[in-house]
């Protein structure tokens, strides 16, 4: 009710006071600044509802601030909502105009690019059908590639890659890199993808509940926005007891070389993972298994059916004839060699053969596997390595 | 301000093209269908006339074509300022989610109904043939004449439009008014002799009255009420679009 007051108001030049907030106001962002150049690349993350949306619109000009300035310089290109002013009764083709003319391209610049836009939105056959058959995937794609086309100065992007399958994430992030960015273009990043920010974006803003919390190197902020949720994460472990039962294996712990139990390692570290077990009856036989998944589903795709690392202890010769009782398994590893990420892990209980599953733990425990130094440069996986150099002449 | 409008030229024309189109997308008749209203309003008039009910006085032009001229520049207005008023709240997505000049939406939605005018035009042609009926030469100022009572749609579509994003209750009022204000204005009926102070105070009445008098007889009976008319419609329209910028930035949060 209060935008008609508004539009009163700014009707007779009288400027609100937008400083104070009327009752059920809240301000959606409070209280962040940043600058941009030429080229840069800013990622923007947080929790849903932190304001990253209402930041991108002010910063389009969707929405004014009540508080404060934006000054952009340059033709702004917002992604913000794929596919808006998609008309489902029209086809790919007539929408191709019509987006591309609220865009602001002119018809030149669209018949120019319809080739490219249809190539790269890999519609096919479907250009000529009317958008509503469309599948949601294909509807993003055809909104990308149309708003990727308007060669802006400024790209706005909110968590829209999403929708898309691998292929077209992929495509699209490598587009961002080597030509949007590459040309100069400014981008501004909203996403969850924790790698899709990491992997465009040199600066980042961890947003919380509209304050700017971390602004500053892309991956200082997102282990800033990942440290919260973990702490976040510990208070909800307390409420429940997980997966385990007081039955069979009750714990997964991960502990340093010290002893300590932790959850961050550095890749090359020793590490060692202790099961919990606790049984009333006998249990003939037993042998353990655990299997690392990665977070980030490009490694799903690289092997559906292998995962990055798996363990069975009846596998590597630990021969238990026969457990009752409480007691733990520890397996150790000496150098923790496996792709940085974040792992969920799986763990299962066999009996009599190894090949008798009697429990499966989904989700039994997490650690998260981290660069091992701040070297510029940055691989997914080390290596233990040395260098020796030979002169030529001693040969 | 017009400047800005011709930047958006292209941008209009598509969004005018685009509703084109899809009024054809799973319709057999599209556009056609707008010539349904008149038929229908015409032959009720004429029937309720025929029995006694209504007394419509005589016109100096057979009454169907009376009729049919007055009933579609009035539709001009009516059909503008109900699409024009919900043409924010239904592009949806559109205007919460790209920064574009909304008064594009508006006015290709009076384009629109600019171009209903034009389908009927068609059958006013008709009309005129079947009643042997010859025009003033006059009627190619038609369109300068038709002037005002566009700038009085846009003007107050632009308004309502914005109104209507920040309460939907605006969209129901426009649509029940203008049913009744058509009965209020000289549209299927000639001006009676008495001088009612509704219709004398009618700024509609002098905008629709004009061009028809421009088409048939050549004459406007009442010049000086007719540019009264035209300039306040005019104030109208500038001041809605000065309001139209102004609160503009203010209604995308709250559609």
């Amino acid at each position: 009710m209060y935008g008609g007051l508004d539009i009163l108001q700014s009707t007779f030049g009288i400027i609100p006071d937008a400083s104070e907030l009327r009752e059920d106001e809240f301000f959606s962002v409070d209280d962040v600044s940043f600058e941009l150049k030429r080229g840069d690349s800013f990622g923007i993350i947080g929790p849903n509802g932190s304001g990253k949306t209402t930041l991108l619109k002010m910063l389009n000009g969707i929405f004014m601030p009540d508080k404060g300035r934006i000054t952009v310089k340059g033709k702004m290109g917002a992604l913000i909502q794929v596919g808006a002013g998609f008309h489902p009764m029209l086809s790919g083709r007539e929408n191709i105009y019509i987006n591309g003319a609220i865009l602001g391209m002119s018809n030149k610049e669209i018949g120019r690019n319809f080739d490219s836009i249809v190539d790269f939105a890999d519609i096919g056959d479907f250009l000529d059908s009317p958008v509503k058959y469309y599948s949601s995937g294909m509807y993003v794609r055809l909104g990308f590639a149309i708003a990727i086309h308007c060669r802006p100065d400024i790209l706005l992007i909110d968590e829209i890659l999403a929708v898309g399958d691998i292929k077209f994430h992929y495509k699209c992030l490598k587009f961002i890199t080597n030509n949007i960015l590459k040309n100069g273009c400014t981008v501004v990043f909203v996403s969850h993808d924790r790698y899709a920010v990491e992997s465009i974006c040199r600066k980042a803003l961890y947003l919380k509940k509209g304050k700017m919390v971390k602004m500053g190197d892309t991956l200082e902020t997102i282990g800033r926005y990942l440290e919260d949720v973990k702490n976040e994460e510990k208070v909800s472990e307390k409420k429940s007891t997980g997966n385990f039962d007081a039955q069979g294996i009750t714990g997964v712990i991960f502990l340093d070389k010290e002893g300590q139990v932790k959850k961050q390692f550095k890749s090359g570290d020793a590490v060692k993972i202790r099961f919990h077990y606790s049984f009333k009856d006998m249990v003939p036989n037993p042998s353990i298994g655990i299997t690392f998944r990665h977070h980030d589903p490009r490694f799903t795709i690289v092997s559906s059916t292998d995962n990055i690392f798996s363990l069975h202890s009846g596998y590597d010769g630990l021969e238990v004839s026969q457990l009752q009782g409480q007691g733990y398994f520890e397996v150790s590893i000496d150098c923790l060699y496996i792709p940085v990420g974040v792992y969920t892990c799986v763990v299962c209980l066999y009996t009599e053969n190894r090949m008798n599953l009697v429990r499966l733990y989904e989700e039994a425990g997490a650690l998260e596997v981290l660069w091992k130094d701040d070297k510029p440069q940055r691989s997914l996986i080390e290596l233990p390595h040395r260098w020796t150099k030979t002169p030529e002449a001693a040969v | 301000m017009f400047g800005e409008l011709y930047d958006f030229h292209e941008l209009i024309w598509r969004l005018f093209a685009r509703d084109l189109s899809a009024k054809y997308k799973q319709s057999l008749l599209g556009n056609a269908w707008c010539l349904a209203m008149p038929f229908v309003a015409i032959g009720t008039f004429m029937y309720l006339n025929h029995a006694g009910i209504l007394h419509i006085q005589h016109t100096s032009i057979p009454y169907p074509l009376y009729a049919l001229i007055g009933l579609s520049i009035w539709q001009i207005f009516a059909t503008g300022l109900n699409s024009g008023a919900n043409s924010l709240v239904g592009a949806g997505d559109m205007v919460t989610k790209i920064n574009f000049p909304r008064e594009v939406l508006v006015i290709a939605s009076m384009a629109q109904s600019v171009f209903e005018f034009l389908i009927k035009f068609g059958l006013i042609i008709v009309f005129f043939c079947v009643f042997k009926y010859f025009p003033s030469w006059k009627i190619i100022f038609f369109p300068i004449v038709l002037l005002p009572l566009l700038f009085l749609t846009v003007g107050l579509s632009l308004v309502l439009s914005l109104l209507n994003g920040v309460m939907r209750d605006i969209g129901n009022i426009v649509s029940l008014l203008l049913m009744f204000l058509m009965f209020l204005t000289p549209v299927l009926y000639p001006v009676p002799a008495k001088n009612f102070l509704l219709l004398k105070f009618n700024l509609l009445s002098p905008l629709i009255n004009a061009p028809r008098e421009l088409m048939t007889e050549g004459s406007i009976h009442q010049p000086v009420l007719f540019g009264v008319a035209s300039v306040v419609s005019l104030l109208i329209f500038l001041m809605a679009w000065r309001i139209f910028h102004l609160a503009e930035t203010k209604v995308p949060e709250r559609v």
